[in-house]
Order: structure tokens, then sequence, then C-alpha cells
């Protein structure tokens, strides 16, 4: 009796997250769809002349779009390689009372609010700019700083997790072949986590797409244009969301907000299979290759 | 009273205990093993005979929790070395000290990679002499003929059989001077097993070499002296 019950429950879960996925994909799509045309993203403006940055976008969202696949590039860039040094170290150097140190530390990393995280890139923007330059303030680099504080936990614990789950067979194979340490890392135990740490890269590569609390304080505009440096402000998806949805003035205004997140959605499926694509290349290479 | 210290000795080991956590693994074992010979480690199960190989290559310092001591000293071209000694680097013993697995543990890589892979590592780029010593390699582990024309291909097709012997030419790759053999045939069937004991044996020439088994028929058609391990101690 109680097996059907926990079967049940079990259904009935599922049933209502996948329902829950549909729903949300559905809505917005309903929405979004009719709102998607090339004068969504490129306004007035000639897409071509857009892409190659002759003319200015002003009323569409494509500055938003290259704002925040800037944002996600730079992020990730600085949060994967400090994410993986972190997660090799913890998993492969790392003492035992040091990793219970740095583990409780990247928990509480990870349990920070993001606001709070925008909040500290707003105070040290306003910190350079009154003690380095006058000409820094909130920007691209900042936010993108602040981001991959956000998602470092992420991807630590994703390394860290798939390096210690590979079977002790595994790390003594090339040990017992006259490899030393960093060698076993590089060659076999990296290889063989790859598509672990991938999930990890996957998680931030999201997180940086819809974070808006972040951003909202520390450099993100409604009107910036394509950001001409990492010192510029400049707009992004999830910010134009959230702006056009507390702040439209037509019901047609509004439903660019779902054009915008369907566009959002597109691009982190687009940017995951890039990841994906990345992985099976990077694994076939350091695998495979002759 | 360490049983044996001829001349022909090429490792000799002195009172070496060896402890995982708290448990004593081996107690004060006191052995030597004769060189180009083959010597069978035999006992019952959990009786410290595996643990005793990897004490030969260092290999159990990347198990946590693990502690030895004592004296492991082999003889490297006409000199015995403390394998212990601070100065003596883990690459060159494991390199001199090759080391076969119960389950084939072939690299998710080509074969030929597999058996590349310990050139690799010591740092050999000349792709002639890479490729000469692979060839060599395979054929002394009776395995050329079969992979001759799929060098290629992914070492995990291989049948169990080949798989072993896979890493048996991956660990002669580096001619070495002792092989260390962990119940090598315990996961294949009997004509598997067949070839891999004479393998083994053609190998004894130029090898002094340690194998830990269970099957007694496998130690009578193998082994020139047997050890028998109990409770991590050695009995003669």
């Amino acid at each position: 009796m109680l097996d059907r019950v926990v079967i049940a429950f079990s259904w009935i879960s599922a049933v209502i997250i996948v329902g829950a996925v549909c729903a949300i994909f559905g809505h917005i799509i309903l929405n979004g769809a009719g709102t998607i045309k090339l004068s969504l993203i490129f306004g007035d403006v000639a897409p071509l002349d857009a892409l190659l940055l002759k003319r200015q976008v002003l009323n569409g969202l494509f500055p938003a779009v290259i704002g925040t696949l800037l944002l996600i590039l730079i992020s990730v860039m600085w949060a994967v390689p400090l994410g993986l040094g972190t997660g090799i170290y913890l998993a492969e150097y790392a003492g035992a009372i040091s990793k219970k140190i740095f583990n409780l530390f990247f928990d509480i990393l990870a349990g920070i609010p993001s606001i709070v995280i925008g909040l500290f890139g707003f105070a040290l923007a306003i910190f350079l700019h009154k003690n380095v330059s006058n000409n820094i303030g909130p920007c691209l680099l900042i936010s993108s700083m602040a981001l991959a504080f956000l998602v470092l936990p992420y991807i630590i614990r994703t390394t860290q997790v798939a390096l210690e789950e590979l079977p002790r067979e595994m790390r003594l194979t090339a040990l017992a072949l006259g490899a030393t340490r960093l060698q076993n890392i590089r060659h076999v135990l990296l290889p063989r986590a790859l598509s672990g740490i991938t999930t990890g890269v996957i998680l931030a590569i999201g997180r940086c797409a819809e974070d808006t609390a972040v951003i909202l304080l520390t450099g993100v505009v409604a009107m910036a244009g394509i950001p001409h440096s990492l010192m510029g402000s400049y707009e992004a998806l999830p910010f134009y969301i959230y702006y056009i949805s507390s702040q439209y003035t037509s019901p047609e205004e509004l439903l660019t907000g779902y054009g915008a997140s369907l566009i959002l959605l597109v691009l982190c499926i687009g940017l995951f299979s890039a990841a994906f694509l990345i992985q099976k290349r990077l694994t076939y290479i350091t695998l495979y290759r002759a | 009273m360490n049983p044996v210290s001829h001349e022909n000795t090429k490792i000799r080991v002195t009172d070496l205990s060896f402890f995982y956590r708290e448990r004593e693994v081996l107690k004060k074992v006191n052995v030597g093993f004769a060189e180009s010979k083959i010597t069978a480690l035999i006992g019952p199960s959990g009786a410290g005979k595996s643990t005793f190989l990897i004490t030969l290559n260092r290999l159990w310092e990347s198990i946590p929790e693990a502690r030895m001591t004592g004296k492991v000293e082999i003889k490297f071209s006409g000199m015995y070395r403390d394998i212990y000694e601070k100065s003596f680097p883990l690459p060159t013993l494991r390199r001199r000290v090759g080391m076969v697995f119960q389950t084939p543990n072939p690299l998710p890589m080509s074969i030929y990679r597999n058996v590349a892979f310990p050139l690799k590592l010591a740092g050999e780029k000349d792709r002639k002499i890479i490729s000469q010593k692979v060839e060599e390699a395979l054929d002394r582990a009776y395995l050329w003929d079969e992979v001759k024309d799929r060098l290629n291909e992914d070492a995990i097709n291989l049948s169990g059989g080949q798989q072993q012997r896979l890493c048996i030419a991956r660990a002669l790759v580096m001619e070495p001077e002792v092989l260390l053999l962990d119940e090598p045939t315990s996961s294949l069937d009997d004509s598997a097993g067949r070839v891999i004991e004479d393998l083994i044996l053609s190998l004894k020439e130029k090898l002094t070499i340690l194998v830990v088994s269970h099957y007694l028929e496998q130690v009578k058609r193998l082994a020139d002296k047997s050890i028998r391990f109990s409770e991590g101690s050695v009995i003669n």
C-alpha cells in the first residue's frame, strides 16, 4: 500500500514539474513568438549594418543581446579558470582540514543572495571611482567580476565532485606507469571528469544569463547601445525583461518582454550546445587523438 | 632473519610493516626476491599480498590513510638502492618497476596510445622511437599480430584477455627490470589465462617477476619459488 502511495507521489511530482516547464515555455512562446521579427532585434536599422556596427540600434534588442552575450562570456572567462583551479586543488591536493574549511567557505559563498553580491560590486565600483579614477564606475568589467563570483561555487563544486568520483583504479593507472601527480591530472583525471565539469559551466552560463540583481547594481542601463569597452555600461536581456514588465505603457510593449524572454531562452540553448560540443571535442582531443 | 641475500637477489625487503588506518596489514616482513625468476605470492585473501606488491613501487602513497615502516632495496645497475630514499624520483622507480592489475585497466584511448602513454609521460617525443617501442612491447606481450591492423581503435573494444596483454605491453614499454602482477588472470577465462601464463614465462629471462596468484595449478606452472602470506606475515 505504502509502495503505491510513494509511486503515485513520484509520478505526480514528475508530472507537475514537467507540466510546469511546459507551461512556462508555452506561455513564453505563445506570447513572444508573435513579436519575433527582425525589427524587434534591429529596430529600423538594416540587420547587416547593425551586425557590422555601422549604425547604432536605438529601438531594438540588439544591444541587449550583445550585452548579455559579452557579459556571459567575460564572466565565464573569469570563473572557469579560477573555479577549475580551486576544484582541482580541493579534489587532488587539499589536506583533510583545509578541505573542510574551504568546503564550508564555498558552501557559504554559494548561499550568498545575488543582490548582496551586486551590492558588493556596487560598493567596489564606488570605491574605485573615489580612490583610483573618476572614469571607473559601474561597468561591464565590474558586472562580469561580480557574476563570476556568483557562479564560482558551481564550477568549483562540479569540478571537485567530478574528480573525486573517479574510481581509485583509474587514479592509480597512470601513476603506476610513472606519471607525476600533475601528469595524472592533466592526461587522465581531467579528461575523464570533463563531462561533469561541463555541467558546472552550463549552470554558470545559465546563471550569468538570467541574473538581474547583480547587474542591476553594477552597470546595466536601459539605453546604452553596444558597450564600447569593459569600462562602459551596457544593456542586457534579463534587465530589459524586468524593466519592460514593470514600466510598460501598452500591451504591445509588454509582449516585447516575452519576445526578449524567448530570445534569451534561445541564446541559452545555443550556449549550452556550444559548451557541450566543446566538451566532446576536448574529450576527443585529450583522449583519442593519435 | 632475512632469508635471502645472495648475489642474485634483486629485491631486498627488511622489517616492512604496513598500516591502513589503524590496522596492521603487513607485520615485519623480511624477504628477498631472486633476479630473473618468477616468484609467486600465495595465501588467503586479505593476507596482504596485494598490499605487499604496492610497497615495491610506492603506489600505496597515493592511498589516503596508509602508512609504512621498514626498508625496500632494489638492485638497479648492480647497486642496491633504497627506493624510499628522498632522492629517488617516483616516476623513475615506476618505470623500472612495472605493475599490472587484477582487472585490465586500459585507458580510454586507442590501443596505440595506451602503449605509447608511458613514453609520452617520460617525455619521449620522437615518433619513430615511439612507434618502434610500441611495436616491440606489443610483440613481447603476444598481442602485435592481433592488433597491428587496428592500432587506432579504442582499447575498450578488445577482449578481456587482449586488454590484459595490452596492459602488460604498456608496462613493458618502458623496459622495466621488475614486473609486479596482481592476480593477472583472475578476471579471465582459462584459455585467455593460459596465454597470459605463457607470456609471463617468456618474460622471465630479462625480468624479475612477482605474481600474486590464488590458483595452485597456476603457481606450479609459473613459479620458480613461492612465498606464502598469512595474516600479514610471510611463512616459509
